[in-house]
């Protein structure tokens, strides 16, 4: 584990010493600033519309992050040919996926972190009120979705290059964020061979609707219950370790080839 | 004498269109501990591809590798060594200091036992003086001595070079020479691949040479060649006699 936690490091070196991680953040929090306190059919000055535009945009950004700097660690030390003396040393290939993957959920998870400093720091500026047990909630749970989010862009650039793997990533996940919700509305209407693929789909894929905490905080609806939270939690934590088992089975006999270094 | 590296009956078979390509045919040879040796063979006969089973890179199709007796497949027979890739690179984000105090603690070193060895390993590269700026700011020789640096820190009993002169000017490669001889001094088993035969002859006592994935000599340099030959002719020699027989 210690290992994985050197290597986790150096992941955060990486994100801190190369400056486009910052400008990316200073972008996002302008956007996200600029946009809470847009005027839209005069709802400008409604806390409710400021925190519900801020925690979408918290969640999307939040979810560009997180298959960016997940997708890019494995393929990035197989072009560099860093791979090679890393793997030299006496780490486990487990011990890398692992501390990879912690070193990317942890940055993206700091950079949420700021998101929802921000979206705070707005409503409270427009005098509003969020519930704070809810936001915090919401965060947690948020985290969570971002660490099945991580593993899977982990699991995908096990066997594929940076691109292939954050587009299959973007496809995977923003299939399960926005379509898988609105599975049993169409699944209704069909019978046979096209049901079934359906209840498998929806069954199959992370259900990352049920981490979102977004309408609760909005409405002003409360946190819910610590079971409910507990079941969730380990919900994510077993999708994680699923997606994670996937991408130790798929990398811990891959070759690797001199000629990625050409 | 205890064996740093044992290969017996090697083969590596890679899948390919309608069947495999044998990478390594049954190879055998061993080193001993303190020993200098220089693996030597044209481009493509195999010399990484055996490098690569001895790091756990690659499974043997058949027969068995063993680093100080240890199986390669466990990640406790790299403890105790040192590699240098071929065409070498780390993390360009960060110093040289920090590069190597890194590797230190994925061997485990903590505290002032870290910090001693990183500044043997920086005075010993000559590279004191660039320590704690960034790597990218390096030159290539830079690089490779720091690359070089890393696969020393755990002070390892057997240090494994992939072409460790490759790609380097004159300077460059003298310096890197000039560590080689100071390690063989301090009695490392060293085994290295170079296309650098006059090099290569300096350093090494002892030699194996590979043709198309198979060892066609292995022995103490001094009983391979005659007095009046030098190592470039005995090899030319040696895999023209080779490729003869295949």
């Amino acid at each position: 584990m210690t290992k994985g936690l050197i290597i986790a490091v150096t992941v955060w070196l990486k994100v801190i010493r190369k400056k486009d991680v910052y400008v990316l953040l200073i972008l996002l929090s302008a956007l996200l600033s600029w946009l809470t306190t847009m005027n839209i059919f005069g709802l400008g000055g409604t806390t409710r519309y400021v925190s519900d535009t801020g925690l979408l945009l918290a969640w999307f950004l939040a979810w560009i992050l997180a298959v960016n700097v997940s997708a890019r660690e494995l393929p990035e030390e197989e072009n560099r040919g860093t791979i090679f003396s890393l793997l030299a040393k006496p780490i486990t290939r487990a011990e890398l996926i692992i501390g990879k993957w912690l070193g990317a959920w942890t940055v993206v998870c700091t950079a949420n972190a700021v998101f929802y400093l921000a979206i705070w720091a707005i409503v409270a500026v427009k005098s509003g009120y969020i519930d704070p047990s809810a936001m915090i909630q919401g965060f947690v749970l948020h985290c969570f979705a971002l660490a099945i989010i991580t593993a899977i862009g982990i699991a995908f650039s096990t066997r594929m290059n940076f691109d292939a793997a954050a587009t299959i990533s973007f496809v995977f996940t923003g299939a399960s964020l926005l379509l898988l919700p609105r599975i049993p509305e169409f699944a209704v209407k069909e019978k046979g061979l096209r049901a079934v693929v359906m209840s498998l789909i929806y069954h199959g894929l992370p259900h990352f609707d049920i981490l979102d905490m977004r309408q609760r905080i909005v409405h002003d609806y409360g946190p819910v219950d610590v079971s409910t939270m507990a079941a969730l939690v380990i919900y994510a934590m077993l999708l994680t370790v699923f997606f994670l088992v996937i991408a130790w089975l798929a990398y811990r006999k891959k070759l690797f080839s001199r000629s990625e270094l050409m | 004498m205890n064996k740093a590296i044992e290969i017996v009956d090697l083969s590596v078979k890679f899948p390919s269109r309608g069947g495999f390509v044998e990478a390594l045919s049954h190879i055998n040879f061993s080193v001993e501990t303190g020993q200098v040796c220089a693996f030597l063979g044209p481009n493509g006969a195999g010399k990484t591809t055996t490098i690569h089973v001895l790091l756990g890179f690659l499974a043997a199709t058949e027969g068995m590798a063993k680093i100080f007796g240890e199986d390669v497949r466990k990640s406790i027979a790299r403890q105790r060594i040192g590699y240098l890739a071929e065409h070498p690179d780390t993390y360009r984000f960060l110093t040289g200091r920090e590069a190597l105090s890194i590797t230190g603690r994925l061997f485990g070193m903590t505290g002032r036992t870290l910090q001693s060895n990183v500044n043997a390993i920086l005075a010993m590269l000559d590279m004191t003086s660039a320590a704690n700026r960034k790597i990218s700011t390096y030159s290539r020789g830079m690089m490779q001595r720091i690359c070089l640096g890393q696969s020393l820190i755990n002070n390892p009993d057997l240090i494994i070079l992939d072409e460790p002169t490759g790609g380097l000017d004159p300077i460059g490669r003298m310096n890197i020479r000039k560590i080689i001889g100071r390690l063989r001094d301090e009695g490392k088993t060293i085994f290295f691949s170079s296309h650098e035969l006059s090099e290569a002859e300096t350093v090494c006592d002892h030699l194996v040479i590979i043709s198309s994935g198979n060892i066609v000599v292995s022995g103490a340099i001094n009983k391979l060649i005659k007095p009046g030959e030098n190592l470039e002719k005995y090899f030319m020699k040696t895999i023209q006699t080779a490729a003869i027989h295949d």
